[in-house]
């Protein structure tokens, strides 16, 4: 790949590393459609990394550990869904408590089963598969941009596309986004618009156990505060992508294409390493201030 | 201002069911992660009263609490969103620093003033710009304020561990600023100073502030009903950019008061959880500068219970993180203040 000049390498490095903030934007886009925002995001995937690679550990499955951890990051959804809609609690304040709760909980979990609250390797882990089609491979640059993933870069685009299809062609989407838009009219059609909220904080509990997994399953190991802002990330690239699953895709992959540049500029650059670390925030709230900006000279 | 007796009885009981559900959580966890639950449960309640050590401790740390409380309270009441305040302890705690280590031979009143002034105006300059880019552009000051802060956050770690670290030990930590700028110890052996007198003073001032005064009014007027502020002639910009700025200068003042009275010096990460904390102790004390004092000394023994029942018992101090969890869980929900004055109704 090197002989394709850095262009391809960090190319193709950004569509893994976009992932994540990907699973999490889509989730997070069917909470924002219901008419609510879910700065839960960071703490679910967490919840979602730690479940699903010590299961996986558990069990020796990776398959397993992905299911128990996806469903491990449901559950803690469901909580923090059922506090805010049925007990009409601050939407904004149940999301830091569930980011609290998961930064919690993780470690006290890791203390008490292998009593460390530090990394955490699993060595035994199979790695996780990756798409290699060696005749597509073949075709010069999107070959060597588009293949040789793991297989859940393939699944993110899949749910990208189920999710458009949700959105905007089944009564499903529709309602959803009614509940957003005008709950009352979802009462007075003989709905119940808490059930499309519930649905929506559910299924950002669904993408993000699945974020969580691709990020310690990669690796092979926890670490500590592992999401380290992902879901920050993912809550302004919902904006950014104009609350749309394919704008959300467009820009997810240029968050992940400047942590790509980043990542690829440390090794020439002396750039001290906690500011490697800042760039991912700064970017995100630069393009969060640049879009208001953008948005408001459109409105005027 | 009249006070509906009712109403604040449905509060405080509201308020009772939530702390004893975080209590309840803590009681079921610590009977699954303990092997001696019994004398864990004895540290974490009694460990911080046992001795003039801990208590003074104890009520040390709700210092900083008590001023990022306030500032969350400050920047609520204006329906605005502080969500930066780990940033601005932080970043207020180490200009702080800073200034005292640029000038060891000034002397102590010069130096203290010019060094929480110092942080004031880089807290307020924090917060204020989430607040300035919300009244120009609205863009979400929740999230602007807490990415501005977390990126912050890895800015001045690369200070104290690079061009700050001091040298002299191992630990990632800035020197220690001159002994005349240390608040004065008043109840040894705990680390308990002066500043705890000013805290108070500073809440008592905050609610005249905001309840006594024609500014106070205005700002809550735009934080219960903007537009009908609008319509009543009050800039409503202003109060979208005041409440961030005197948040941020409080949280800025809880990082500055922490490194002169407790550490003497800006160690990486001191300002931990001083920030969401203070939104929890707001939001206990509804947002009432008053009531910020017994609701940080609250979160004080919380966080002073877990670190006794660490140090002398077998579980982490995490479990303080969870039991915070519950209070924020619960703390707004409607519903149990809904139940409770449906009740009081038929009954």
């Amino acid at each position: 790949m090197s002989s394709e000049g850095f262009s391809i390498p960090i190319i193709h490095n950004s569509i893994s590393i976009m992932t994540p903030f990907l699973l999490a934007a889509i989730g997070g886009l069917m909470t924002e459609l219901s008419g609510m925002l879910n700065i839960a995001l960071e703490g679910l995937i967490l919840i979602g990394a730690f479940f699903s690679v010590i299961f996986a550990a558990a069990t020796g499955s990776l398959l397993l550990g992905i299911l128990l951890g996806i469903l491990m990051t449901i559950l803690v959804s469901w909580v923090f869904g059922a506090i805010t809609i049925y007990l009409k609690a601050n939407v904004f304040i149940t999301g830091l408590a569930t980011n609290l709760l998961a930064s919690g909980l993780t470690a006290v979990l890791s203390f008490h089963i292998f009593g460390t609250k530090g990394v955490l390797m699993f060595e035994e882990l199979p790695p996780l598969p990756s798409l290699n089609v060696p005749p597509l491979h073949k075709i010069p640059v999107l070959g060597d941009i588009f293949f040789g993933h793991n297989v859940f870069v393939y699944m993110s685009w899949i749910i990208v596309v189920i999710a458009w299809f949700a959105i905007y062609r089944t009564p499903f989407g529709f309602r959803l986004r009614g509940t957003g838009s005008n709950p009352k009219a979802m009462i007075a059609i003989g709905l119940n618009p808490q059930n499309y909220q519930m649905l929506g904080i559910l299924i950002s509990g669904f993408t993000c156990g699945l974020a969580g997994a691709v990020l310690t399953l990669n690796l092979g190991a926890y670490v500590p505060h592992i999401s380290s802002g992902r879901g920050w990330i993912a809550l302004v690239v919902i904006y950014l992508g104009g609350k749309t699953p394919f704008g959300i895709l467009g820009a997810a992959f240029v968050f992940g294409l400047a942590e790509s540049f980043s990542n690829y500029a440390q090794g020439f650059i002396d750039i001290p390493a906690d500011f490697i670390l800042a760039f991912p925030y700064i970017i995100t709230a630069a393009a969060m201030v640049i879009m208001s900006i953008v948005q408001n000279r459109n409105e005027d | 201002m009249k006070v509906n007796r009712s109403d604040m009885f449905v509060t405080a009981i509201a308020l009772l069911i939530t702390l004893s559900a975080a209590f309840m959580v803590m009681l079921v966890m610590i009977f699954i992660m303990s092997e001696t639950p019994g004398e864990t449960l004895f540290y974490f309640f009694a460990g911080p009263l046992t001795n003039k050590y801990y208590l003074g401790n104890m009520f040390n740390s709700a210092i900083p609490l008590i001023l990022t409380g306030l500032g969350i309270a400050f920047a609520f009441r204006s329906s605005m969103f502080n969500l930066g305040g780990e940033g601005q302890v932080y970043a207020g705690g180490f200009a702080a620093t800073a200034v005292c280590l640029a000038m060891p031979a000034a002397g102590a009143f010069f130096g203290i003033t010019v060094s929480l002034l110092a942080a004031v105006v880089t807290g307020a300059v924090i917060a204020g710009l989430s607040g300035f880019f919300k009244m120009k552009w609205r863009t979400d000051e929740l999230i602007s304020s807490f990415l501005i802060s977390n990126a912050l956050i890895y800015i001045v770690d690369n200070f104290i561990t690079g061009p700050f670290d001091d040298p002299g030990n191992n630990l990632l930590t800035t020197s220690k600023v001159a002994e005349q700028f240390w608040f004065n110890k008043i109840f040894p052996p705990s680390n308990l100073d002066i500043s705890i007198v000013f805290v108070v003073i500073i809440a008592i001032l905050a609610f005249f502030y905001l309840f006594k005064t024609h500014q106070g009014y205005e700002m809550r007027m735009c934080g219960v009903n903007p537009e009908f502020a609008r319509y009543g002639g009050i800039n409503v910009g202003k109060y979208i950019m005041l409440p961030m700025l005197w948040s941020g200068a409080l949280h800025g003042l809880a990082g500055a008061v922490y490194v002169l009275g407790t550490s003497h010096a800006c160690f990486k990460g001191f300002s931990g959880g001083m920030g969401w904390n203070g939104i929890a102790v707001a939001l206990i004390a509804r947002n009432n500068p008053i009531a910020v004092i017994p609701a940080a000394l609250f979160f004080a023994y919380i966080e002073a219970g877990a670190e006794s029942a660490m140090i002398n018992a077998d579980i982490t101090i995490e479990i303080a993180s969870i039991v915070q969890s519950v209070v924020f869980f619960l703390i707004t929900a409607q519903a149990i203040y809904n139940f409770l004055k449906y009740r009081r109704k038929a009954v």
